[in-house]
This record gives C-alpha cells, sequence and structure tokens, in this order.
C-alpha cells in the first residue's frame, strides 16, 4: 500500500510542484528552492520504491480511468523502471541547483521550473507505465514539454525553429508509437505491460508483428535521435543549457533507448529486429561521432556526441545478445552521468565567458582550473579511458562486437571494425572539446572576463564526475546492484552472467581500447590544423544538412503540395459547389437503384385530361424559359416563373385542393412582388461578347447534360413512386380522425394546427427567422452605384403615375381585411386557415405600398411588424404550453363548443389560437420584409454612401419599424 | 418520466421559442434585458439538458423516452424521441450556445440586429433536431437552425460576410430541395415519416419498393452530407465559418455535427444490423467519404494560412472522423465517436472564440507571413547571443497560450486531454471489434483506411497549429497585448475545462458514451417504445 503512494508521488509531485511554480511570482530564489524540494523528495519517493523492490515487492499502483477501454492508469516499478526513475530524478535534482545559477535574474524564472518540473514529471510517468496506452500518454508529454522548453527563448528564431523541428520529429514518432502500441494490444488482447511481457511468443509470430514493430521502432527511433531522424537534436541546443543537459543527454533521448529495452524480451530475437535496428545504430554512431569532430559550438559537438552514442546504445539493443543488453543499459547510466557533467560545464563556459565557440576560446585552464579538471575527466569518460565508467561499458561493447562478428553476414562482420573506428573518432571529438577550450594560450578578447563559476553552480557537475570515477574503478560495488536488478527486471532468468570489472586481461578488447586512444590522438593531431582554421560545415558530409532538408521537405508537404492538391480538390465557386452537390446525389441514386433497376408500378393510368394537358405544358415550358431566361433577363425569368406558379395552382383546384390552390396563389403574389421591389436594387448583367466562346459553350452544354439528366431521372422517379400503390400509410388516419378527434372538418387545416400543428410551429419560426435576417441584412445594404438612379416613374409628382388604379388599391384595403378575417376564422372547417389570412392581409398592405408609396403608407399606417410576430410566435408556443398545464403533451388541443344561447353554439378549438398565432407571426414577417424592401428607395435617395468599411458597425440604423 | 417531468422534453425546443418570441418584441435599446433573458434561457436549456441525460442515464429500461405532442398516436402525430445521443447533443448546444452568448455580451451583440433572438433560435432548431422522431419534423428543424444560421452568419455584415454567407444560403437551399426530395420518396414507399415506425415498417418492404426506398436515401443522405461538409460538398464551410462572428462560428461548430447526427441516427436505426435485405444499406460509402473528407481535411489544414480558415479546416477533420466511424457500424467504435464528437465540437467552438482574440493583439497578416516565411526562409538568423534573455509573457498572453495549446492538443488528438482519449476509443475499438482480447477478429479494410487517416490528419493537425501557434503567438514582434475582457476569456475556458474533465473522467464519460451507441445499434427498440408494440 505504502509502496503504492510512493510511485503516485513520484509521479504527481513533480506536476504539483509545476503548477506551484507557474502561479509563483518571479522570484528566483524562491523558485529554486520549490523546485529542489520537488526534485529531491521525487528522488526519495523513488528512493522508498526502490527499497520495496530490494525487498522483493514489485511496487505498483492501479486506477480504473477508462477500464472498458482497457485503460488503466498503473504505475509499477521494477528495477529497469527504477534504475530510470533513479536518473531522471536524481540528475533532476541537480539540474535544479544548476539552473538556479545559469537562468539570468531577467529570465521568466516561474515558466521554466514549471516546464522543467512537468517534464520530469511526464518522464517519470514514461518509466514507471504499466500500461502502454498510458506510457504514450506521457510520451507525447514529454514531446509537448520538450517544445516548450526548447522554445523558451521565445524571441530567438533559433529556439522557435528547433523547438518546432523537435516536436514535429518526436511528435510524429509518437503517433507512429501509438499506432504500434494499439496493434500490440491487438495482438495480445491487453495494453498491460505485464500482459504484453507475458506473451512474447505471440507476439512475434503474429502476422501483424512486423507492421508493430516498425512503428514502435520510429516511436522510439524519433525519440533517441536515431538516423535519419537524428537531425532535430542538435537544434535542440538552442535551449538553455539545464534542459540541454537534462532533456537533451540524459532523459528525453534516452525514452527511446528505454522503450527498446522494454519491450526487448517480446519484440527482440528476431532478424527484423536486428535488420532495422543495427544499420541504424551503426550509421548513427558513426555519422554522430564523424561530424562531432567538425563542431565549433560545444553544444553541438555534444549534441552530435550524443547521437553516436545513442547509435552504440541502439546498436548493443539490436545484436539479440543476452550480454549486450547488459551492456547497453549499462552505458546508458554512464553515458547520462558523463554527458549531463559535461553539458553543465559546456554551460558554466558559456556562463562565464559569454561564447561557447571553440575557435574563440582557448586556455580556460588558467582562469577556471577546477571547472578545466571536472570538464576533463567527463570528456575522458566519454572517450573512454581506463578508470573511467565510459570505458567499462566501451570495453562491453568491443567483446560483444566481437563475438556477433562470428556470424557470417556482413553487416555483423564488420562491427569490431566499425567499433574501433568509432571509438577513435570519440577520442577524437573528446580532445577537441578539452584541448580547444582549456589549452593553449589564453586568450582576451572574449566577450566576459572568464572566472570560475559560482561554488553551487559547480556542485552537479562534481557530483556526477565524482560518480564518473567511482564507478569507473569500482564498477561492482556502486553500480553493480542497481543494474543487476535493472538487467533481472528485463531479462528474468535468463540474465547471463557477466562481470562489471575493470580489468579483464591482456585480450581483444583492451586492445581495441588501445588502438582508438592513440588513433584518436592521432587522428587529432591531424586535422588540428583543419578545425583550427575554422570552417563552417563537415568535410564529405557538407551536402547532408539535416535543418535544410527537413525545412524543405516541410515547405513541400505544407505548401506546395498541400496548396496544389487543395486546388485540386476544392473549389470557392458557388457554380462548381452546385453542380458537385446535383452530379452525387445523381450518382448516389443511380447507385442506389442500379442493383435492382427502376420499374414502374401497375396502377391504372388515368385519360388525359386535354386542358390539364395545355396547363401543364404551358407550366413545363415557362419554367424553362424562365431558367433559361435567368441569367440576363431576370425580370423575363421572374414573370415566366410566375406562370409556372399559376400552373401548380391550377393543378391543385383541378386536383380538387382548395386550400393549397390558396396559399399557392397568394405566396406567389407576394414572392412575386418583394422580388421585384428587391430586382430593383440589383446591378445590370449585360451579355458579354465571350460567353459564345467554344469553351464557354463547352460548359453550358456540360450544365445542360446535367440538368436534363438529373431531371428526367427525377421525373421516372416520381413516375414510379405514382403508379405505385399508396403504402397502407397514415394518411387514412388523418381523414378518419381530423373531424372526429381534431374538431374540424377541413383537413388540411387540421392537420396544420393539430395533427402537426409542431411542424407548423417551426415553419411560422422558419418564416420569422427568415424576415428577421432579411431585415438585418437590409438595413445595411447599400446597392449598386448604377442601381441607385431615381427611376423616371418617381421623378417629378408621382401621384401622376397609377392614379386610377392606386385609388382602386385603396379602397379594396378593408375589403381585404374583411376578407383576412373570414378565412381565419372559416380555416377550422373550410378553405382559408392563419396561414392564408396572414397572406391575404399583408398582400392588403402591399397592395397599400404600391399604391401611395412608402412614404404616404408610413404617414397613414402604423404597423409594428415585429410585434405582430413575436405576439404569433407566443400565441402558438402559448396555446402549446397551456396543454402542459392541464397535464397533456404539449400542443394537446382542446375542442368544444360554447352555447351562445339564442346564437347557436360556436365551435371553439384552442387550435383557432394557434391558429391566430399563425396568422400574425406570417403577417407580420411578410410585412417586414416588405417595409425593409420598401424602405431602400426612401434611404437611397437620401444619400448613397460609397461602400461601408467592414468594421464600421455602429452608426445608427435605419429601423424598418416606427 | 412522468408527471411534469415529461414535459421537460419538448422543453429544449419550447424555451428558445419563448424568449426569442419575447426578444422579437422587444426593442433594439434593451439589449442588457435580452442579454439576461438570453443567458437565462441558456442556462436554464443546460440545466434541463442535464437532468434529462442523468434521468435516463441512471433510470431503467432502454433509455428512450417518447414524447406525443398534441397527444396524438405515434405513428401519425409527431413524437420527440429521447435517447441518451439526443440529451448528450442537448447537454452540448446548451453549452456551446452559453459560450457564444457570454461571449458575445461585450461587443458582438451590438455588431447587427437581433443577435439574441437568432441565438435562441439557432438552439431551438439544434434542439428540435436532435429530439425529434419523425422526419418531416426533421425538415422543419433543418429549416429553422439553417434560417437561424443564415441571419447569424451574416450577423455584423461586411464583404466577406454577405459574400460567404450568400453562398451558403445558396447552398443550403439546395439541399434542403435534396432533403425535401429524400423524404417525399420515403414517405411514398413507406406511408410513414415516423423514423420508429420506418424502422419497423421497412424489414417488411416488397421487394419491388426497396430500390425507390434506397434511392430516396441515397438523396436524403447526400442532403445530410452537404450539411455535414463531407467531401465534396464542404466547400461552403470553411469560408462561410471563417468569415463568420466569433461567437456565430462557436455554435456553428455544433451546427456541422447536426449532419452527421442526422446520417447516424437514421443508418443506425433503419438501415442498422437486424433491419433485413436493406442493412447496412451506405455504410462503405460513408466510410470513403468520411476517409475522404479527412483527407482533404488534412490537406487544408496544411494548406491554410490564417486562423480562422484554419479552425473551419479542422471541421472537416471532425467531420470525416465522425462519418466513417459511423459508417463503420461497429458499436464499440460509435462510443468512441459520441466521445470526439463532444471533444472535437467543444473544441473546435473556443478555437473559433479565441482566434479572435488573440487577432486584436496582432499586426493584420501576420499569418500569411507563417507559411510564407518558411517557403522563403526566415531571412537570416538572429544574433542569438544578445537575445538570449527570455521576454515575460503577460499574463493575457499566457492565459490565451495555454488555451491555444489546450486547443490544439484537443484538435490534434494529443495527449493529455479528451482528444487523445476519444481518439484511442475509436481506434480500439476499430482494432479490437469484439472487445479488447475477446478474441481475434478480422479487421475489415475499412478499420485500417480509417486508422491511416486519423493518424495521418493527427500529424497534419500538429503541424499546422504548431505553425500558427509559433507565429502567433511566440514570434510577435511588437509584443502588443490584446485587450481582452475577462468575460471573453471565461467561455473559453469554460469550453476546454469541459474537456478536461472529460479527460479525467473518462470512465463514467465512456460508460455513458457506450450505452448511448448501444441503444443506437439496438434499433429493434425503438419502435417497441415509441410505437408501444413490437414489430
Amino acid at each position: 500500500m505504502h509502496d503504492a503512494i510512493y510511485l503516485l508521488a513520484a509521479v504527481l509531485l513533480p506536476y504539483l510542484g509545476a503548477v506551484v511554480a507557474a502561479l509563483l511570482p518571479a522570484n528566483a530564489r524562491l523558485l529554486a528552492w520549490l523546485a529542489g524540494c520537488v526534485a529531491l523528495a521525487t528522488l526519495a519517493m523513488v528512493g522508498l520504491g526502490f527499497a520495496a523492490i530490494e525487498a522483493g515487492g514489485l511496487p505498483r499502483f492501479d486506477l480504473a480511468w477508462a477500464p472498458e477501454l482497457g485503460l488503466s492508469f498503473s504505475l509499477r516499478m521494477d528495477g529497469f523502471a527504477g534504475l530510470f526513475a533513479f536518473m531522471v530524478s536524481g540528475i533532476g535534482v541537480l539540474i535544479v541547483l544548476y539552473a538556479r545559477y545559469y537562468m539570468s535574474p531577467e529570465d521568466p524564472i516561474p515558466r521554466f521550473f514549471a516546464f522543467l518540473l512537468a517534464f520530469m514529471g511526464s518522464m517519470m510517468g514514461v518509466v514507471l507505465s504499466g500500461n502502454l496506452i498510458q506510457l504514450v500518454f506521457f510520451w507525447e508529454l514529454t514531446s509537448l514539454f520538450s517544445f516548450l522548453l526548447i522554445g523558451y527563448w521565445q524571441n530567438v528564431a533559433a529556439a522557435r525553429n528547433g523547438a518546432r523541428m523537435a516536436l514535429t520529429v518526436t511528435a510524429g514518432g509518437g503517433l507512429a508509437l501509438f499506432a504500434g502500441v494499439l496493434i500490440l494490444g491487438h495482438i495480445v488482447g491487453s495494453y498491460e505491460l505485464d500482459a504484453v511481457l507475458a506473451s512474447g511468443e505471440a507476439i512475434r509470430a503474429h502476422p501483424l508483428y512486423l507492421p508493430a514493430l516498425v512503428l514502435i521502432l520510429l516511436g522510439a527511433m524519433t525519440k533517441s535521435a536515431q538516423f535519419p531522424f537524428h537531425f532535430w537534436l542538435p537544434h535542440a541546443m538552442a535551449a538553455p543549457t539545464p534542459v540541454s543537459a537534462y532533456l537533451h543527454s540524459a532523459t528525453l533521448v534516452k525514452a527511446g533507448i528505454f522503450l527498446m529495452a522494454r519491450l526487448w524480451p517480446v519484440l527482440a530475437g528476431t532478424d527484423a529486429w536486428f535488420n532495422i535496428l543495427c544499420p541504424v545504430g551503426l550509421i548513427t554512431l558513426l555519422l554522430g561521432a564523424y561530424v562531432a569532430i567538425f563542431q565549433h559550438d560545444m553544444k553541438a559537438l555534444l549534441a552530435y556526441s550524443t547521437i553516436s552514442h545513442l547509435g552504440l546504445i541502439t546498436l548493443l539493443l539490436s545484436l539479440n545478445s543476452d550480454l549486450a543488453m547488459v551492456a547497453a543499459v549499462f552505458h546508458t547510466v554512464n553515458h547520462a552521468t558523463f554527458k549531463a557533467s559535461l553539458f553543465m560545464a559546456a554551460g558554466i563556459i558559456d556562463h562565464e565567458t559569454g561564447t561557447r565557440d571553440i575557435r574563440r576560446l582557448s586556455g580556460l585552464n588558467e582562469s577556471m582550473p577546477f571547472t578545466a579538471r571536472l570538464a576533463l575527466v567527463a570528456a575522458a569518460a566519454m572517450a573512454g579511458v581506463p578508470l573511467l565508467n565510459g570505458f567499462i561499458s566501451k570495453e562491453m561493447f568491443f567483446s560483444e562486437a566481437l563475438t556477433v562478428a562470428t556470424a557470417t553476414s556482413v553487416l555483423h562482420g564488420i562491427l569490431p571494425v566499425a567499433a574501433t573506428l568509432a571509438s577513435i573518432l570519440a577520442v577524437t571529438y573528446s580532445l577537441r572539446f578539452i584541448h580547444g577550450a582549456f589549452f593553449g594560450p589564453p586568450v582576451d578578447d572574449l566577450p566576459k572576463q572568464p572566472h570560475e563559476p559560482p561554488q553551487f553552480m559547480r556542485v552537479p557537475v562534481e557530483v556526477l564526475v565524482f560518480l564518473c570515477i567511482v564507478v569507473g574503478i569500482l564498477p561492482s560495488a556502486t553500480i553493480g546492484p542497481l543494474l543487476d536488478k535493472a538487467v533481472r527486471a528485463l531479462l528474468g532468468d535468463a540474465t547471463p552472467s557477466y562481470s562489471l570489472a575493470v580489468w579483464h586481461g591482456f585480450n581483444l578488447p583492451l586492445a581495441m581500447s588501445l588502438v582508438a586512444l592513440a588513433g584518436g590522438i592521432a587522428l587529432y593531431r591531424l586535422l588540428y590544423r583543419h578545425l583550427n582554421a575554422g570552417l563552417e560545415g563537415t568535410p564529405l558530409l557538407g551536402f547532408l544538412d539535416g535543418r535544410r532538408a527537413f525545412e524543405q521537405v516541410m515547405v513541400f508537404i505544407s505548401w506546395r503540395f498541400a496548396r496544389a492538391l487543395v486546388r485540386l480538390m476544392a473549389t470557392d465557386r458557388l457554380q462548381i459547389q452546385l453542380m458537385l452537390m446535383v452530379c452525387t446525389a445523381l450518382l448516389a441514386a443511380t447507385l442506389a437503384l442500379l442493383p435492382h433497376g427502376l420499374a414502374a408500378g401497375d396502377v391504372a393510368l388515368t385519360a388525359v385530361d386535354p386542358v390539364v394537358a395545355i396547363i401543364w405544358a404551358v407550366g413545363g415550358a415557362c419554367a424553362i424559359a424562365a431558367a433559361y431566361q435567368a441569367k440576363y433577363h431576370r425580370l423575363a425569368a421572374l414573370v415566366l416563373l410566375g406562370s409556372t406558379g399559376l400552373a401548380t395552382c391550377l393543378t391543385f383546384i383541378w386536383f380538387s385542393a382548395p386550400d393549397l390552390a390558396l396559399t399557392q396563389l397568394l405566396v406567389e403574389i407576394v414572392t412575386t412582388v418583394l422580388l421585384l421591389l428587391g430586382l430593383r436594387w440589383m446591378p445590370r448583367r449585360i451579355e458579354t461578347a465571350g460567353s459564345g466562346a467554344p469553351l464557354a459553350r463547352l460548359r453550358r452544354l456540360r450544365d445542360f447534360v446535367i440538368a436534363a439528366v438529373s431531371g428526367l431521372g427525377l421525373a421516372a422517379i416520381s413516375y414510379a413512386m405514382m403508379t405505385r400503390v399508396s403504402p397502407d400509410g397514415i394518411s387514412r388516419e388523418f381523414l378518419t380522425r381530423a373531424y372526429k378527434e381534431g374538431g374540424g372538418t377541413n383537413v388540411v387545416n387540421v392537420i396544420l394546427v393539430d395533427f402537426r400543428g409542431f411542424d407548423t410551429m417551426g415553419e411560422i419560426t422558419v418564416l420569422g427567422v427568415v424576415a428577421l435576417t432579411v431585415f438585418a441584412l437590409l438595413r445595411r445594404f447599400r446597392p449598386a452605384p448604377e442601381s441607385v438612379g431615381v427611376p423616371d416613374q418617381q421623378q417629378g409628382d408621382a401621384r401622376d403615375w397609377l392614379l386610377v388604379p392606386s385609388v382602386t388599391m385603396r379602397l379594396l384595403f378593408p375589403v381585404i381585411i374583411a376578407v383576412s378575417i373570414y378565412l381565419l376564422l372559416r380555416g377550422h372547417d373550410q378553405p382559408g386557415g392563419g396561414f392564408i389570412a396572414g397572406l391575404m392581409l399583408a398582400v392588403g398592405i402591399l397592395v397599400q405600398y404600391m399604391a401611395g408609396g412608402t412614404r404616404w403608407v408610413e404617414d397613414h399606417l402604423r404597423v409594428l411588424p415585429l410585434r405582430w410576430m413575436g405576439f404569433g410566435l407566443l400565441l402558438a408556443v402559448g396555446t402549446g404550453v397551456a396543454a402542459t398545464v392541464f397535464g397533456r403533451p404539449f400542443l394537446t388541443s382542446y375542442f368544444a363548443y360554447a352555447d351562445l344561447g339564442p346564437l347557436g353554439k360556436l365551435p371553439l378549438a384552442s387550435a383557432v389560437i394557434f391558429d391566430l398565432g399563425v396568422f400574425a407571426l406570417v403577417f407580420g414577417a411578410t410585412v417586414l420584409i416588405l417595409i425593409v424592401l420598401a424602405h431602400q428607395s426612401v434611404r437611397s435617395q437620401r444619400a448613397a454612401p460609397p461602400p461601408p468599411p467592414v468594421e464600421a458597425l455602429r452608426e445608427p440604423a435605419i429601423a424598418g419599424e416606427d | 418520466m412522468n408527471g411534469w417531468e415529461q414535459h421537460l422534453a419538448v422543453a429544449p425546443v419550447a424555451l428558445p421559442l419563448i424568449v426569442g418570441a419575447i426578444m422579437v418584441t422587444l426593442d433594439e435599446q434593451r439589449a442588457k434585458l435580452k442579454a439576461a433573458l438570453g443567458l437565462a434561457s441558456i442556462l436554464g436549456l443546460l440545466g434541463i439538458a442535464v437532468f434529462l441525460a442523468i434521468r435516463l442515464h441512471v433510470g431503467i429500461g432502454p433509455g428512450i423516452a417518447v414524447y406525443r405532442l398534441g397527444n396524438w398516436p405515434a405513428s401519425f402525430g409527431i413524437v420527440l424521441m429521447l435517447d441518451r445521443l439526443s440529451a448528450l447533443l442537448l447537454i452540448v448546444t446548451a453549452l456551446l450556445g452559453l459560450a457564444a452568448q457570454l461571449y458575445a455580451l461585450p461587443r458582438w451583440q451590438r455588431m447587427g440586429a437581433h443577435f439574441h433572438a437568432l441565438l435562441q433560435f439557432q438552439l431551438m432548431g439544434l434542439n428540435g433536431a436532435f429530439l425529434t422522431g419523425d422526419l418531416f419534423n426533421l425538415f422543419v428543424f433543418f429549416e429553422v437552425l439553417l434560417a437561424a444560421s443564415y441571419g447569424l452568419a451574416l450577423h455584423g455584415s461586411g464583404v466577406a460576410r454577405v459574400k460567404a454567407g450568400l453562398h451558403y444560403i445558396a447552398v443550403n437551399l439546395a439541399a434542403s430541395l435534396l432533403f425535401l426530395i429524400g423524404v417525399s420518396m420515403i414517405y411514398g414507399v413507406a406511408g410513414t415519416l415516423n423514423m420508429a415506425d420506418l424502422a419497423a415498417r421497412i424489414p417488411q418492404m416488397p421487394a419491388a419498393n426497396r430500390p425507390l426506398l434506397e434511392a430516396g436515401a441515397a438523396i436524403l443522405g447526400i442532403a445530410f452530407l452537404v450539411k455535414a461538409a463531407a467531401w465534396p460538398l464542404g466547400f461552403w464551410l470553411v469560408p462561410t465559418y471563417a468569415a463568420a462572428s466569433p461567437p456565430a462560428a462557436a455554435i456553428f461548430s455544433m451546427m456541422s455535427k447536426v449532419g452527421i447526427y442526422a446520417v447516424a441516427r437514421l443508418v443506425l436505426l433503419l438501415f442498422g444490423t437486424g433491419t433485413g435485405a436493406s442493412a447496412g444499406f451506405g455504410g462503405t460509402w460513408l466510410v470513403a467519404g468520411g476517409v475522404a473528407t479527412i483527407a482533404f481535411g488534412a490537406v487544408s489544414v496544411l494548406a491554410t494560412q490564417d486562423l480562422p480558415r484554419l479552425a473551419g479546416a479542422n471541421v472537416y477533420i471532425s467531420s470525416g472522423t465522425l462519418l466513417a466511424a459511423v459508417g463503420a457500424g461497429q458499436v464499440g467504435v460509435t462510443g468512441g465517436a459520441l466521445f470526439y464528437l463532444v471533444s472535437s465540437a467543444l473544441a473546435i467552438g473556443a478555437f473559433f472564440l479565441l482566434i479572435e482574440l488573440l487577432d486584436r493583439g496582432r499586426d493584420i497578416g501576420a499569418d500569411v507571413l507563417a507559411v510564407t516565411l518558411e517557403a522563403y526562409g526566415e531571412g537570416e538568423e538572429e544574433d542569438e547571443e544578445d537575445d538570449a534573455i527570455g521576454v515575460p509573457i503577460p499574463v493575457t498572453m499566457a492565459i490565451l497560450g495555454i488555451c491555444f495549446l489546450c486547443c490544439a492538443l484537443l484538435l490534434a488528438g494529443l495527449p493529455p486531454l479528451s482528444g487523445f482519449i476519444a481518439k484511442f476509443a475509436m481506434l480500439n475499438a476499430l482494432l479490437n471489434p469484439a472487445g479488447l482480447g475477446k478474441g481475434p477478429a478480422l479487421i475489415p479494410w475499412s478499420g485500417w483506411a480509417l486508422l491511416i487517416a486519423l493518424f495521418l490528419s493527427g500529424f497534419a493537425t500538429i503541424l499546422a497549429m504548431t505553425r500558427a501557434g509559433i507565429r502567433n503567438l511566440w514570434a510577435t514582434e511588437d509584443g502588443a497585448v490584446p485587450r481582452v475582457r475577462a468575460i471573453e476569456i471565461a467561455p473559453i475556458l469554460m469550453l476546454l475545462l469541459v474537456c478536461i474533465g472529460m479527460t479525467v473522467a473518462a470512465g463514467p464519460v465512456m460508460r455513458y458514451m457506450q450505452a448511448a451507441a448501444a441503444t443506437l445499434h439496438a434499433p429493434q427498440d425503438y419502435p417497441r417504445q415509441v410505437l408501444g408494440r413490437t414489430r
């Protein structure tokens, strides 16, 4: 139980610390204390957890997160995870101490420590995860915080670019890892690490093994900067040095190694594993070491050296040998100690001299002797000098290379040579680092006068260098037990016997070491002149510029390629969008019909009535003509459209549907008038000369074919529908129930206000909203300049025009009102109803506008359309709500006869009130549209200002009412 | 649910209608009263939606509640059909509505006429579409929400809005026409508009009528795909959403989900498992269309320069993912997709709101530079040695930066936020159709296609969001801090907090989603509940 809390605390404490740090004011000392305490506490928790392992336990913490998905929050610490947890938290403590002195007082410290601690928590999450999805979860978080830390100096372009490159590569790799883990979970049937580790055989035998392996390795290789993904690491050096020391040498880049080692028992042991990882590791090892020699920036040199060492570890892991595995784990720890201390040393030099350029630095041994000693020891460990930790793991590497070299393949065969070569290069760059900076004549043209750093800034380096020496001299006594626990956690019973001794006698590996030392020194002497010439770039490999390649790829993918593709796949043009819609619908219907075919039904057709046939022929011809004229002759098209509407109206009458006919007629009138009012403000369209060009003709032909096919197809479908016997559906119910239960003999009206009153409520809302939208849009409308001119009819005394009609129209007004009320009241039983009546009344107003003009009407009559609309909607919805008051569902109608004594009985249905609401809304909405359209003429005569700027929105609006 | 509680089912439609109607009658000057009314209405909607969801989820039975409007029997009256999915979408709609309302208070409500009323009608349309159990009534509510969205898209006016808005109106009117054609064809052969009744009738439909039914369903589907902005029917989306005012765009992020909802509802109900000869109709096409939409979205995300269009392009990815997930036709995938729907709708909504705040502090054209600079190199490296001192970030920028980061993580589906959980839930179900560890099952090609599409689109989103974020938050030259009111950041934080909450409570939330998906995948339950009889 206690163990579980230790683990949880080890992951959560850093995050808590991060949150607190982010909220604290920028006080460097306080923040450093906080961060240091958090890191120390985390280290203590790891120590307590490890004590439990020592006692033979396996500390774990489990919390159901989303158990249905196989996702749990589970932490577990075995020896291997413990070793990494020690590294993460231990080096974390040292880094915090170092950063306290490294960071400038002007730097915004809270952000730095918050990100650093959050990174530490994420890293703890990665190494302690007992569930692979959870591991991916923390994995991506490490990428994220690495991104934020690299980009900490956001005002520096290199930091931004480096951060972005790092995130792109590592987060992309993280996605691959995610996919790989999903496949792994599919194979195993669980994402729990224990379950996965127990099914190695099943995994390696599964057909999906190779994809899973490749994806997981992609994740590991991107994170651990393996060739060809290594290029992000040197650019990540734009981060503050504590970050480089912590993330980019000791922990983050080791996450890939951690993962490969963690899954080594189940994924390794196959040819695929070796064939992928060995070449990658080998190239990374040699390339990194070679390029490192030619770096002038100390941090860049260390970065490439890190790449090289990561390649070495990968190579060891690839060998499918238990002993190589031991060496890999051991070297991971050793590398973390000496490389972190070297980074910190480089940071000290940068901090105290103002530059990291090896070409400018020289003779620092005199001004900062103590730092020089420390760096010397650490660099010697890096070069593999005996009695230091780097030597021991390198010896193990050599002996492993020799062991596998007995295999027949060429790749195996060249390993010893390659290992020696890499070691020669390592000695050379280590020499360059030390000799270039600390030896030679002192210089005095540095940006700052060099001196020893503050004492506590050196402490972290001292601790790490001390570890290098102790482990180098007494390996079994110091790192031995820890390493043993780690290796046993991975290999279990298969753990080979190995010896951590410094001295193995005179053997081939020792000879290789000596060759490497001698060769490295010789190579450095050979290259000395060239290096000091200060040339940029790497000889022979100058063309391999990772950054440029990356940027070119990025520009290609995210700019040229993507834009070209978007241009190919998309359009902004409305015509094409509509064409695509029609074509897709046509295609969809065709595809649905293809398997079965479309057959007409077997209903007997009635004889053709010549009158109706003529009406339809005229209506159809008008519709086609309207489409033909629509582009350049809008008025003609509108008139033709009206004729089609009339044909439809007549059809309704012929089919004995007076309600529909009446509605259609009124809608035709109102829409035509409103459209005509709108047409007045449209800019003219003039047929251009180019419209007869062959290409345009072809395009129109295409459009014609599409239109014809779609129209004919729809006609065919309609024919097939109408010749079928209607299914026994709901329509019969309407007829039988309309009077009995709905209280009305006009079935259409009962459907509208009762059976499907909810639809009607929605539809009147639509009408109201459309009116509001038109209002909102038009009150800001400025017509095109050429439409502003006042037409002849409105110039001078307008009253001469339409004198007789206008008098008639005015006289008709009361009649129209009466008819409208009549239509409203009879609606439930006879043709009529709220919708029709509302339109009728609106026509009355409309006629007045036509007769008298806007000013005249508004001087004599005040209509408040918004009030009408709101009132109508409230009436309609209120009828619905009223039913709920009586415990009935919304819109339940009440029906009774009111006994008016001698006057007889008056049918009273609550639906009538609903219909009144419909009436008010329809009237209000129609009139609102009419008024805003009519006001255009009033407004534009006053002024025709230039088109307003986009944001000039606050000027008083011309209200459509009052 | 009985007693007064049953009427709550209609409240999500009636309440905004009443409030909207009252607002219409109020004068322009009563802006404060309108705002207060709107806020109260949306808070009420949120409360009702949460209440309904809880009642449905913890109650016994199949989790379907039916409300018969006008007290008419189901087959010919209109019914509201409330299940976990509807309740969930009501909550998300209310959340986005609340965010839009709050955000609009300091500035945007004054930028045009009738903002508050239009927002209420928009919510009414959305809620009605999610609740209705009747095909024609669905059309009506589509019209309500579209009509309101026309107004909201044009809110604030300006050349760009009017141009994009008129395209939007034209496309959607044409799509509504297709909707009507599809509905009438289905009605013509099935004789009913009630969805549950349709589900009961379709298995018994004579073979001669089946082609017409399927053709009708296909045309109807195209109408929905237009609203869902599936490729190649959704080119209207980015210009419209990018030009719309931020609060409108935030609520629009839910609107594009209505098309998805309709597809999911109808495909699973009418052509789901055990629905006779037409079972599985259209599934393959949905997956193909969805994957194509994801691909198009990923490419547009990469090719996009300015932030509003970037947010719009993310809607494509979201839509495509959901369509393909629905097309996969597996309970688990649907459950994950519902989680994804909520997460991505909230994230995109928050992102639209955030963009304008970032925009305020920035010189025009900065994001044009983001891509072009990349293409032509960023000049020479600056002299870093002088510059390597961090600049403190003002609190406002820090909060905006965190919000941006959260949006980016959510949209790209990266940990630790709900986008990751959503993606994982879908992928886990795709790879393990029978459930994790429930024996080997063959993964169909569509599963692999969706998997690859999800990963590649996620990567594209990372690239695009990083580029935009660096350019807008890190590389600001003048360091001008936008003037932002707390009430404008609050809604963004609220939406993001919900996403964070969904991550922490992934277990219970996912159980709700899975239960909702299970209900959807048991189409035979609906006729039983709605018609009161077994088929």
